[in-house]
Parts: C-alpha cells; sequence; structure tokens
C-alpha cells in the first residue's frame, strides 16, 4: 500500500526536478505554476495528501509571502510506526481523511489548503528547519509565515485527540477554511451490506423453521447462562472504564521502570489488569456457590464432597478477604462498626 | 415425627409461617426506614444537595396554589429572561405523591410542615420498595428468596445514596414504582390474569409520572418477551401480559405533558411496538397451529412467515425511515451513550461533566452493592435452574442493569434492586441446602434410624414440598381458569429435580462452617451498609461538616449566602452562577437565576460559562446584557472545599467553547495541565472565575494559598473594575459580587444618569442598612 503513493508521486517530483534544474532561478516562478503544480500532485494522490521532500518544501517557501494557500505538513517516520503509543499510522490515516474529506466537501477550494506529508528518513533537513525533534506532530503553516519555527502553528496533542474532528476544528480555528463533515469510510463497504443483507434475507426463514421446531442454540439454556455471567463478569470488572478511558492494562512503576504496576492505588481509576483480577474474584465465588448448591450435592462419594466443601470454602474466604483487603487499601475507607461504647 | 403430621398442623405451620413472614415484612419496613435517618440525626431536618430543592420548591407551589396551577405553571424565576414551563417540563410524580402525603396527614389534623414530609418521602418510599422487592423475588423464588431479597434491599448502600431522608429526589419514588412494574408484570405473567396486567399498566403510568428512567421498563419488558418467543416460551400468558402494557400504558404515558407524544415518536419506545407486532404474528402461528392438522400447518407456516416477514419488513422500513430523518437517530444523548458508551464524552460535554454519568470502576460496585457482587453470578445460575418465565426475567433484569451501570455510575440505582433479588436467590438457596444438609445428619437423627436418615427426611421434605406447592396452585386456580397445559409441563418440571434433591445432603460439618462464613458475609454486608448510610451518604452537602484533632467544624457557608440574597437584595434581582447552584438559589434565595440544574438549554449554559471564562470587562457586558445584578461563586481554596467552582472551571470552558469558539481550553491549559499558580496562563489569570474567587484571596494569610490545589495562586494582587465584591460568606465558601453600574461617557447626560444611580443606591441602602 505504501509504495503505490510514492511511486505514484516519485515520477512526476523527479520531472519537477529537473524541471527546477533546467530553470536556474526558480524562485521566480510564478505562484501560479507551483499552485498549478501542487494541485497535479495533489489530483494524483488517492487522499488528496502530496508528499514533501526538501526540494518541493524549498520551493514552495520560495513563495513571496502571503502566499495564495495554507498548508499543513504531517510529520512522519516509518521507523517510528511500530511504536503503539505514538500512533503515527492511525494519525497519518485520520489526517489523509481530513484532507479527503475536504476536497470532497469544497472542490472549487481546492488550491486554498494543501496537505503534506514529509518522511523524515529522507528530508531531514526540513524536520531541522521546523525544529521538529518529536513525533507526532502536525504544522500549519499560514500564508504569511516567513519564519517557519515561530510564524507556523503547531497542532496541540488536544486537537488530534480526538482524530480526524478535532484536527478539522483546529483547521477550522487557525483558518479562514471549513473542513465540514468527515466522511469517514463505512466499516463494511457497500457490497459487503449487500451481501451481509442477502444472506441475512436468505437465512431468516430457515432459521425461522428452526425456530418454531425449538431446536437452536438459543434454546440451549447453558449458552444464556454463560452469557449472562460473562456480561456480569464484564461489567463488575469495569471493563467498561477501560474502555472509554483507554486504560492500559498495566503501567511501569516511576521509580523503578522495570517493575510492573498492576493496582492503581486510588478509587478514581483502575487499571486494565486490575479490573479483570477483581471482576474474576466478585464472580468466583459465586460460581462455587452455585457449584456447591447445585451440582456438589448430587455427588454420591461423601469424601469427595467433603474435600471440595473444604477448598470451595477456602477459596471463597479467600477472594472475599483479598476484595475487602483491596478495597480498603485502594479507597481508603475504614469501614467500621458502631459497637455500644460500653463494649470498648 | 414430621410424616405423622396431620393436615391440620400442616395448616397451622402455615398460618405460623405466613404471620411471621409478616412480621418480618414490617421489620425490614422498619429497617429500610430507619437506616435512611442518619441524616437527620447526624445533621438536622434538611433537603439535600441541588435537585430536591428544586421538588421541594414545585412541591411547595403545588401545596399552595392547587394541582390546576401546578399544572400550568410558568416559571419566570429561573433561566432568565426565557424562563421554564414547569408543569410540562417536570416529571410530577414524586411532587404529587409528597402533596398527598402532605394533603393526607392534613385532614388527619397531623400538621406536619411541607419540608417535614418532603424530607422523609424517600425513606418510606424505601421500605414500600422492600416490600415490592418481596413480592418480586416471591415470584420469582418463592417466599424465602423474597424475604432475603427484601432484607437485602432495605440496606443496600446504592440505594441508601438516592433515598436518605431529605433525598427528595425522583429515584426515591421511582425505585419503588420500577419494581412493582416488575412485579405486577410478572405476576400477570405467572397467572395470565387481566387483572393484573392492568393494574400493571397503571403502575407504569406511575414510573412514567416519576422519572425518565421508565425507559428502561418500557425496553425490558419487551426484551422479555421477544427472548421468551424465541426460546419457544410463548404462552398466551405472555400475551395478557404484555399487550395490555403497551396499549394502555402508551396512552397512560402520553397524558404525562413531559413525555407526551414522545411515547410514540421517539425511538426508545419502538422496540415495544415492534414486539407489539412481533407477539401478534406469533399468537397468529400458534392459533393456527392449534386449529390444523400437522401436515397442513406445515403449509401454513410457510405463508404466514413469508406474509410476517413482509409486514415486518415494511413496519422496519418505516421506523428505521422515521429514526433516520431525525439528527440524534430519535434517541436522546444519555440514551445514546448508554449503546455506545464513548459517545458522551465525545459530543456532549454537558453530560460527560457530570460526574454521575461517568464510568465506574470496581471499588464502586464494592462500595454500592457490596458482598451482592459476590453472590450475584450464584444468583444467575439458580435462576436457571430450572428455567421459567419469571427466572428468566430476573437474569434478564440483572444482565441488562449490570451492563448499563458500568456505563454510567449513577445507574448503579437501578442495577441495585436486581442484585439484591439475585443475592435473595442465591443466599436462600444456599442456606436451604445447608440447613437441610445439617437438619437431617444431626446425631440425634442419625441414631434413631442410621439407615433411613436420608428417606425419612426425603419423605417429610416432600409433604412440606406438597403442601407448598398445593397452596401455590391454590391460590392460582381462580385466576387460571384457562388451563394451559404448557404451565403444568413447567411445574411438573420444576417439582421433579426438587425430589431428587431432596435426596442428597452435604456433609454436616462442611456445611456448618459454610453457613457460619454465609453468616459471616451477611454481618460484614451490615456492617458495610450501616457504615455507608452513616458516614457516606447522609451529608447533606448543604451543611458541610469536618472533624479535625480540635472537634467538629460545620461550615454553613451555603445557608448564610443564601439568606444573605434572600435579605438584602430586591426581590427581582438576577444572580448569576455556574449552574448547579441554580436550583438553591431560587428555593432558598428566591431570586431569579440565569441557569439551573436542568440543563435544557446548552446555549444558555455556555453563555454564562464564557462569562466566567472571559476577562472581567467582556464578562460583564455578558452579564449586563442578561441583566444580571449579583455574581455568585462558590470557592473552596480557605477551607479545603473541592467541589469548588475553579474546579469546576474547566467545564465551563468546554461547554461555553463548545457554542462560542473564542473561547478555547488550551488558552487556560499550561502544557496540558490546568494550574492557578505562577506558571498559570495569562488568560486564566484574567478570567472573571479566577479574579472573583482570588478576589483579596492573599489578605486571609498573608501568601494567599489555595488549601485545594495545594499551591499559592499566581496573582495575588489585583483590583476589580467592573465588579464589587458585596459578601463573603464565614469560610469564604460563597462570594457574592455586585456588577457596577456602567459608567458615564457623555457629559450631557451625567446629570440623569446620577441621579438615577444614586436613586438605585439609596434603594438598596433602606434594604440593606450594613451595606
Amino acid at each position: 500500500m505504501a509504495i503505490f503513493p510514492n511511486l505514484t508521486t516519485a515520477v512526476p517530483l523527479l520531472l519537477l526536478f529537473i524541471f527546477s534544474l533546467l530553470t536556474p532561478h526558480a524562485s521566480t516562478l510564478s505562484d501560479d505554476s507551483i499552485v498549478s503544480e501542487l494541485s497535479a500532485l495533489q489530483s494524483q494522490s488517492s487522499t488528496g495528501v502530496i508528499h514533501l521532500n526538501d526540494p518541493l518544501l524549498r520551493r514552495i517557501l520560495s513563495l513571496p509571502t502571503p502566499r495564495p494557500f495554507d498548508f499543513l505538513i504531517f510529520f512522519d517516520a516509518q521507523q517510528l510506526h511500530s511504536k503503539a503509543e505514538l500512533s503515527l499510522p492511525t494519525l497519518k490515516s485520520e489526517f489523509s481523511l481530513v484532507s479527503s474529506s475536504f476536497y470532497t466537501n469544497h472542490p472549487d477550494e481546492k488550491s486554498l489548503l494543501f496537505f503534506f506529508d514529509i518522511e523524515f528518513q529522507e528530508s531531514q533537513s526540513s524536520f531541522a528547519l521546523f525544529a521538529v525533534n518529536s513525533l507526532p506532530h502536525i504544522r500549519l503553516i499560514p500564508p504569511s509565515a516567513i519564519d517557519l519555527k515561530k510564524d507556523s502553528i503547531q497542532m496541540d496533542a488536544s486537537d488530534f485527540s480526538r482524530l480526524a474532528e478535532s484536527m478539522a476544528e483546529f483547521i477550522e480555528s487557525r483558518t479562514k477554511l471549513s473542513v465540514g463533515p468527515v466522511h469517514r469510510p463505512p466499516i463494511v463497504s457497500k457490497k459487503q451490506i449487500a451481501f451481509i443483507a442477502v444472506a441475512i434475507l436468505i437465512w431468516t426463514p430457515f432459521f425461522l423453521k428452526k425456530l418454531i421446531a425449538g431446536n437452536t442454540f438459543l434454546h440451549d439454556k447453558n449458552i444464556w447462562m454463560a452469557g449472562a455471567i460473562f456480561v456480569y463478569f464484564f461489567s463488575v470488572s469495569g471493563a467498561m472504564f477501560n474502555i472509554i478511558r483507554k486504560m492500559p492494562m498495566f503501567l511501569a512503576d516511576r521509580n523503578d521502570p522495570s517493575k510492573l504496576v498492576f493496582f492503581y492505588q486510588g478509587s478514581g481509576m483502575q487499571l486494565g489488569a486490575e479490573g479483570f483480577a477483581v471482576g474474576f474474584l466478585y464472580t468466583i465465588v459465586g460460581l462455587l456457590l452455585a457449584f456447591v448448591t447445585h451440582l456438589l450435592i448430587r455427588v454420591k462419594n461423601r469424601t469427595a464432597q467433603r474435600v471440595t466443601m473444604i477448598i470451595v470454602l477456602f477459596v471463597s474466604f479467600w477472594a472475599v478477604k483479598k476484595v475487602v483487603f483491596l478495597d480498603n487499601w485502594k479507597t481508603g475507607y475504614g469501614i467500621h462498626a458502631y459497637w455500644p461504647s460500653s463494649w470498648q | 415425627m414430621a410424616a405423622l403430621e396431620t393436615p391440620q398442623s400442616s395448616t397451622l405451620r402455615q398460618a405460623f409461617g405466613n404471620v411471621l413472614s409478616v412480621f418480618i415484612l414490617l421489620l425490614i419496613g422498619i429497617l429500610a426506614f430507619s437506616i435512611r435517618l442518619f441524616s437527620v440525626i447526624k445533621y438536622e431536618s434538611v433537603i439535600h444537595e441541588f435537585d430536591p430543592y428544586f421538588n421541594y420548591r414545585v412541591t411547595q407551589f403545588l401545596t399552595k396554589n392547587g394541582i390546576y396551577d401546578f399544572w400550568n405553571w410558568f416559571d419566570d424565576r429561573t433561566w432568565y429572561p426565557l424562563g421554564r414551563v414547569i408543569g410540562g417540563t417536570v416529571y410530577p410524580g414524586l411532587t404529587l405523591t409528597a402533596g398527598t402525603l402532605w394533603r393526607i396527614l392534613n385532614s388527619l389534623n397531623i400538621p406536619l410542615s411541607v419540608e417535614t414530609v418532603c424530607v422523609f418521602t424517600a425513606p418510606i418510599f424505601s421500605a414500600f420498595a422492600s416490600w415490592a422487592a418481596y413480592l418480586l423475588t416471591k415470584e420469582v423464588k418463592g417466599v424465602g428468596a423474597g424475604l432475603t431479597a427484601a432484607a437485602l434491599l432495605a440496606m443496600v448502600p446504592s440505594y441508601i445514596s438516592r433515598s436518605v431522608a431529605g433525598s427528595y429526589d425522583n429515584e426515591a419514588v421511582a425505585i419503588f414504582a420500577l419494581i412493582f412494574t416488575f412485579y405486577l408484570y410478572i405476576k400477570a405473567l405467572n397467572t395470565g390474569s387481566l387483572f393484573y396486567a392492568t393494574l400493571n399498566a397503571i403502575s407504569y403510568f406511575y414510573m412514567v409520572c416519576s422519572w425518565g428512567g421508565y425507559t428502561f421498563i418500557i425496553n425490558l419488558i419487551p426484551m422479555h418477551v421477544l427472548l421468551c418467543i424465541v426460546t419457544g416460551r410463548y404462552s398466551s400468558r405472555l400475551y395478557i401480559a404484555y399487550a395490555p402494557l403497551v396499549v394502555l400504558g402508551t396512552l397512560l404515558a402520553s397524558l404525562v405533558p413531559v413525555v407526551g407524544f414522545n411515547a410514540v415518536m421517539t425511538s426508545e419506545h419502538f422496540a415495544s411496538f415492534l414486539v407489539f407486532i412481533i407477539i401478534h404474528v406469533v399468537a397468529l402461528v400458534y392459533y393456527i397451529k392449534g386449529i390444523l392438522s400437522p401436515q397442513m400447518f406445515k403449509v401454513a407456516v410457510t405463508l404466514v412467515v413469508s406474509i410476517g416477514l413482509i409486514v415486518c419488513g415494511a413496519v422496519l422500513a418505516v421506523l428505521i425511515a422515521m429514526v433516520a430523518s431525525s439528527p440524534t437517530k430519535g434517541w436522546s444523548g444519555r440514551s445514546l451513550s448508554l449503546l455506545d458508551p464513548t459517545y458522551a464524552s465525545k459530543y456532549i460535554p454537558i453530560i460527560a461533566s457530570v460526574s454521575e454519568h461517568q464510568p465506574p470502576t470496581w471499588p464502586s460496585y464494592f462500595m454500592d452493592i457490596n458482598v451482592l457482587a459476590f453472590l450475584v453470578p450464584a444468583g444467575i445460575i439458580a435462576c436457571f435452574l430450572p428455567l421459567s418465565d419469571a427466572s428468566s426475567f430476573a437474569v434478564l433484569y440483572i444482565v441488562t442493569s449490570v451492563y448499563f451501570s458500568g456505563v454510567m455510575v449513577r445507574l448503579m440505582l437501578v442495577l441495585a434492586p436486581a442484585a439484591c433479588i439475585m443475592s435473595g436467590i442465591a443466599l436462600s438457596e444456599a442456606f436451604g441446602v445447608f440447613t437441610r444438609s445439617i437438619k437431617f445428619q444431626l446425631p440425634g437423627v442419625t441414631q434413631n434410624s442410621p439407615v433411613n436418615a436420608g428417606d425419612t427426611g426425603n419423605v417429610m421434605q416432600n409433604d412440606v414440598v406438597k403442601t407448598e406447592k398445593s397452596e401455590d396452585s391454590l391460590k392460582e386456580r381462580p385466576s387460571r381458569k384457562n388451563k394451559k397445559k404448557e404451565k403444568d409441563n413447567v411445574e411438573r418440571a420444576s417439582v421433579v429435580p426438587k425430589t431428587e434433591k431432596r435426596l442428597s445432603v452435604l456433609p454436616l460439618e462442611a456445611s456448618v462452617i459454610a453457613i457460619f462464613l454465609l453468616v459471616l458475609l451477611g454481618a460484614f454486608y451490615v456492617v458495610h451498609c450501616v457504615w455507608a448510610a452513616a458516614e457516606a451518604y447522609s451529608a447533606p452537602s448543604i451543611v458541610l461538616t469536618s472533624r479535625s484533632h480540635d472537634g467538629l467544624h460545620v461550615f454553613d457557608d451555603f445557608r448564610e449566602a443564601y439568606g444573605w440574597l434572600r435579605h438584602n437584595t430586591e426581590v427581582d434581582d438576577k444572580v448569576a452562577s455556574w449552574w448547579d447552584y441554580g436550583y438553591q438559589t431560587t428555593a432558598m434565595a428566591n431570586r431569579t437565576v440565569i441557569v439551573d440544574n436542568n440543563t435544557w438549554n446548552n446555549t444558555h449554559i455556555a453563555t454564562v460559562g464564557t462569562a466566567m471564562s472571559s476577562p472581567e470587562k467582556a464578562a460583564w457586558e455578558i452579564f449586563n446584557s442578561l441583566d444580571v445584578k449579583y455574581v455568585l461563586v462558590v470557592f473552596g481554596g480557605l477551607v479545603g472545599y473541592p467541589s469548588d467552582d475553579i474546579n469546576k472551571f474547566l467545564w465551563m470552558v468546554r461547554i461555553g467553547g463548545g457554542v462560542f469558539p473564542h473561547i478555547k481550553e488550551p488558552d487556560y491549559l499550561r502544557d496540558g495541565q490546568y494550574r492557578i499558580d505562577s506558571q498559570a496562563t495569562p488568560t486564566m489569570l484574567n478570567s472573571l472565575m479566577y479574579k472573583l474567587s482570588y478576589y483579596r484571596f492573599v489578605e486571609t494569610d498573608g501568601k494567599g494559598f489555595d488549601r485545594v490545589r495545594n499551591t499559592e495562586i499566581g496573582k495575588k494582587y489585583f483590583k476589580l473594575t467592573h465588579f464589587e465584591e458585596v459578601f463573603t460568606t464565614h469560610h469564604w465558601m460563597v462570594r457574592i459580587y455586585k456588577l457596577k453600574p456602567p459608567k458615564n461617557r457623555i457629559r450631557g447626560k451625567t446629570k440623569k444618569a446620577k441621579s438615577k444611580a444614586s436613586s438605585k443606591r439609596s434603594g438598596t441602602l433602606k434594604n440593606n442598612p450594613w451595606h
């Protein structure tokens, strides 16, 4: 995937480069020619994001200052794509999403705002020009910018925290252009939707027939039981909190990075592993109790019953004690009874 | 000896059991009522928090002016200058309940004040709720489970948190209505009686009157009906239980002004209509199945299925078209954030800003339902062994509510009754098994007949089971005129495994230990609940206390401030504050406010948020354009009260910025951090909120050390140009500022303006001799 846009953009870039060599005074070129070149490059890219390199940037910057367009640069580095916490690939695709949405929403304003991406490996001097030394980094260069470090505007982390939508808001707040609604590609394509719809339509009568006959997986109560227990486990473990807040499973200890922290002190927050551990403890006691009252009671062997019950009781007692201990540790509440004062 | 029991003695036992149950229920009611009185004992008989003050004010209006004026009440003292149609935008259930209660008491010559009635409404209704839980659980799993569930519900902390004395809010009566509606549904389902079905619709109407959470009922019951149909449990009882609820319930619901046509227009209710259609199709199928031979039926099935599919498809298409035509797909923001939990945090800051809309972490469960969290899985499994219509409903209830509570901590309240029912079932089953094991293996019994010990026990138990059963069927017979074969099958199925189980017991000593541990668990629950009721959930938040080494401190600043406003300002003056304090200001100070806790108009709230985030001059202009005379801020920096306006300030910025884009959150943050010390951004230090909170603060300790943020403030010495301080409470928790009159610019009009200003000032002088 990544090679294709590079190849398709590389050929015209090469041409451009030769062209610029042939004309020694590139700076004398009129605005129009650069804009039209950029438009051409833009139309070649499927999302409208132009791949930037040092010479092209230099040529853009050589334009006289109020330039006829704003432009945004996404600073990219292939070598960092593997680092999950930077989430560069996501941001890059979101960036191109903003770009394509902008061009579809405003086909007549195509030459007022350009989207670029630039690769660290091939254009290190441009990175130096903007003094970019950490990623992710997205920068807006307004038409009047002369000093790139000072006059251009860096997109804050909060501006791409909500991905394409907040990027669009950033653009709207800093330029006079509005991006409009972001057109996300649907998760399933139209063909897939049609296929699924047809499949469901064909499958429904068969299913209904089975349903009336009364033998589907829906009639197996064990599946329902397992599902109910799972939903319970999922909810009491606070998994929804982890999803909404995007909590990691564990953290590295601040004082000693080689150690991992699985339990976070303070009731307002929890870590993923912590939630699942306690959710498991919550669930296991009830399951064991049900096991004893409904299953173990049918066992004929007295000794087996006795041994199992002792184990079950021990595990349950331990689980409850552990949760009580963890809760007191985490919240810092001192739960106490109110005995008559004469007892103390 | 039990085997020799005569029928007479067994009826005596039954009667004794019933009397005992009634007595236990009475005690449970007293327990539920009295555990909620900590707030009155520790503080005083006072209305709590924010929303209850509004409800109290509405109730006062109702008792004073009667129901018709209440119904048509347009309140011009809030949301100035828009006003609010109270009669049409409030859930009237709670108000009408308390108003009726007050009227009855007065007609009995018990002269209680409206406030007293309001304070004790919630504890009374929690007693009702625990009785309703008994009824519901009894329908699901019998009397023992019912009593246990009622006892658990009487003191479940999650429910206590919303229903302590003084917490006069919708949830207090709504939880009772919720459980009672479910009970009537199950009762109608079990008996197939149209009487209970009608009662169910009326109870649903009461729920609709009381709380927006009624949508939970109108989605859960259709879900259960659908589940029953899908798993092949359709019966005419199901139809009788469901169809009247939809028809009558929807008609009644649309009588409530705040719901009105929403009852048929919004997507939250569509599930019930869809299921209504489906159940008719299914009923038709079953009818045809009954009158046709199996051969003919197969032919007919194809026909009916295809026609049914077409009808369903058409209706579905209409529904989808209707849903798609509205921007939020016809769902309110709160409901949407239940389906897509990340929705609110992305799009609706005003919902995301409320702390009770946050997802809970695992300690919240331990705090709010405590050891019930351990018992619920056992209850779920017990409900599947054997599965009946009623127990499948209980399972569905716990599963949906536990999921919802995972999304929003506020919905823990809906989970609590379900958790109590499940735990009641689990505990009662466990106690049943363990006590049985002990009873039939006691040394005395085994010595008498070592071989037949199990068998005699078996015989006796069967006897008891039979009498129980016969009594049950006696009760149900009149309503079950149209004999249902399936139901008998179900009952027989449930009796058979029971008789098998009676044979088997667990080892004696292990059972003793298990009972001991279960009792220990229960004791821990009681200790926790009493502690939670006494320490965690009883604070009225209008009066604060703190305990330090030199004794108890009471902070009564809020009432001090509202009292000041009431006595020192003109009746028609407008007071601006963040929306949290709107209800209290109107109820206690009787002054007009700009925004209040009924957050119906986001733009208006954003305007106030913008004013608070703007520099002084811009803020003055905004406030002046709204006719605001006084601005009230809550400041906790001196005493360390954490939920003050500075801590809420980022939400003001966010909500303000959502409507007025020139307010930008990053301008108030230094490197993404919210701070008020010397590192704070200039925008932050110049914002009105900062200035009003910290004006003259440095005079208190000479350093300006904020005890909530634990830093010295950034800008210590400054003067106010457009506002003047008029009142600051004892602990500086509430500070009230007055907008300075506009400066005169035009020479020619100086005299006029001056005379006006002076006359105004003299007016206030008359009212306020100290000022």
